[in-house]
């Protein structure tokens, strides 16, 4: 009873929001719906972070994530992949590139990778194809956020905060509609 | 001065305070991290270091007229057309192009209350080299039309900034050694390539064109970064990460009495705030508090010390006008030398000051596994200690807490 109270209580703002949002567009990413980063990315994975480096190459710095591959929902990927993302810190130089998600060892994601001419993947859609998954403090289930989520959003007219995208999902719904949009991807392509 | 407590409900909570005031206060800095922060290299002399380790805003140094650079791109795509413009000459595209530049620039450098002046910036330059975004050649630019390995897709833009932790750092040969911690080095402008999915145009091909983005707004949210400004979770913002669909722009468009008129109170701020003017005394209010948790058994045990919300976005409303003045991501403090203290501490720095003026504030913990550092950027940029840093001083190091269960919270005024 409990959970589905924390369920609606999730969900509906969230509905809500959904519903009184115009379809918009960012300045520096395109809104994605979990469809077009299903058929977009060349893989969807749930990995766990093993390590991470900022480094120079070809000019610019990049941080180079190094993840286990837990599960494999769309593609085929070996046990470890390099995720490539602009951005990082080098000796006493830092370069920014907000909306770029970061990670941190241990951590756990579904990751919606594209092929980077870089070397490796990238996350399509930045922090729109990250979604970390954690653990809700009161249930213990696995639950899961979009990185492009975290930001609640505050609304003059009502006075309150509301946030976008997808939080708190528990991961085996999430990972049922990801599966689902991937196989209708496939359908599309045929 | 009268501050009510009211409690957060543990979602999409909402904190109406009654108004509160303060006078500039002198405390240590707090959280506003919608604006990029460094914190110095304390392994450093202090003379290269700042002497603190609290974390600086990252900014240009504007010391000296025309000292950030500015150049742009004429390498356009042709097929299809990358940016579309009414004008189809080549030289006149090229013009209409830099007007658009200009008055995305001119949005930030025509502030009141700001330093940041036109004067500020030097001479737009045009370069035909298509590759002019090198993040270490100390130029500042813009380009249209890059195939750079770092978009990904859905990516139409990004803001490559560059800053130095220490003073005396060069990013170049030819460029000079930075003059403070947190400088910016080199901020680049990057714009995707056209597709026949994505096209951008100018303001005025944006009418015949709904299907493209408008150059404009993407160019003033992307200078915005190049200023120091990471994203805002308000609505109207211009830094709020998402623009308007392609057909559509943000705001309103510069006119000549009002060429800042596609930013939002919460841009003009933040840029108040980056770029102070002294001379300023009309924007010289701070409203400064923290947020609480009802019950502290609520806060995270490690790392210890922890005595506040963290982190809480906190926005100042104006009751005259019912906009937002300004809000930041907040829930720490700091007194030099550091380190900095997650105590819940806020403040909103260079609001309006008046008899009838007034705010309401609100606040909202981020309560999500997501952390800042996830979303915002590194956590270095608040906290080094020995593990992101060997060698680091112990007695300057901190960790940034996981982020808490959701919980209750209250604010609690400044001094």
């Amino acid at each position: 009873m409990r959970m589905g109270m924390r369920m609606l209580t999730t969900i509906l703002p969230l509905l809500s929001a959904l519903l009184l949002l115009p379809p918009l567009q960012a300045t520096t990413l395109a809104r994605l719906s979990l469809d077009e980063l299903a058929a977009a990315s060349d893989a969807v994975a749930r990995v766990r972070c093993a390590g991470t480096e900022s480094r120079w190459e070809r000019g610019s710095i990049w941080t180079v994530t190094t993840f286990d591959v837990m599960e494999t929902l769309k593609g085929n990927l070996p046990a470890k992949i390099e995720v490539r993302l602009p951005g990082g810190r080098v000796g006493h130089l830092t370069a920014t590139v907000d909306g770029t998600p970061r990670f941190v060892p241990g951590v756990e994601v579904i990751l919606f990778l594209e092929k980077s001419r870089a070397g490796g993947f990238t996350v399509a859609g930045w922090v729109q194809g990250t979604f970390r998954i954690s653990r809700d403090p009161r249930t213990h289930a696995e639950i899961v956020t979009q990185d492009s989520s975290a930001f609640a959003v505050f609304d003059t007219a009502t006075g309150a905060f509301r946030a976008e995208g997808i939080r708190r999902m528990p991961v085996e719904e999430f990972r049922l509609r990801v599966i689902a949009a991937i196989v209708r991807s496939m359908e599309k392509s045929r | 001065m009268r501050i009510n407590w009211r409690e957060i409900s543990p979602k999409s909570a909402r904190v109406a305070i009654a108004f509160l005031f303060v006078s500039q206060l002198t405390v240590a800095s707090t959280g506003a991290y919608d604006l990029g922060t460094t914190v110095g290299d304390m392994r450093q002399p202090a003379s290269q270091s700042g002497g603190t380790s609290c974390p600086r805003l990252t900014r240009f140094d504007i010391a000296t007229p025309g000292a950030v650079n500015r150049q742009w791109s004429t390498s356009l795509g042709t097929s299809p057309a990358t940016i579309l413009t009414t004008d189809q000459t080549a030289t006149g595209q090229l013009n209409e192009i830099e007007a658009a530049i200009q008055e995305s620039l001119a949005a930030w450098t025509s502030v009141a209350g700001s330093s940041l002046k036109a004067s500020s910036l030097g001479a737009l330059q045009r370069t035909s080299t298509v590759a002019a975004c090198s993040p270490s050649d100390g130029l500042n630019s813009i380009c249209l039309n890059q195939a750079d390995a770092g978009f990904a897709i859905g990516v139409l833009a990004f803001t490559r900034v560059v800053s130095a932790d220490t003073v005396g750092e060069q990013i170049s040969s030819t460029t000079a050694p930075s003059a403070f911690v947190g400088q910016i080095l080199d901020a680049d402008v990057l714009l995707r390539p056209g597709d026949v999915n994505t096209k951008f145009a100018t303001p005025s091909a944006l009418a015949a064109n709904p299907n493209a983005y408008d150059l404009e707004s993407i160019l003033t949210h992307e200078l915005g970064h190049s200023f120091g400004f990471n994203h805002s979770g308000v609505w109207q913002a211009m830094m709020f990460p998402f623009a308007p669909p392609p057909g559509q722009f943000t705001g309103t468009r510069p006119v000549v009495q009002s060429p800042d008129a596609p930013l939002s109170d919460d841009d003009r701020t933040g840029l108040r705030v980056l770029y102070p003017d002294p001379t300023d005394s009309l924007h010289v209010g701070t409203i400064s508090g923290h947020v609480l948790p009802a019950n502290p058994l609520a806060l995270p045990v490690s790392p210890a010390g922890v005595t506040g919300v963290f982190p809480a976005q906190v926005v100042a409303l104006d009751n005259a006008t019912g906009t937002v003045a300004a809000a930041v991501v907040a829930g720490w403090s700091c007194s030099d030398p550091g380190p900095l203290q997650f105590d819940g501490g806020f403040s909103i720095e260079k609001l309006t000051v008046g008899t009838s003026q007034s705010y309401q504030i609100y606040a909202e913990p981020l309560d999500g596994p997501i952390t800042l550092g996830n979303v915002i950027y590194d956590l270095t940029s608040l906290c080094r200690n020995a593990g992101t840093d060997p060698g680091w001083p112990a007695q300057y190091g901190c960790t940034v807490p996981a982020t808490a269960a959701p919980f209750s919270a209250r604010l609690r005024p400044g001094p």
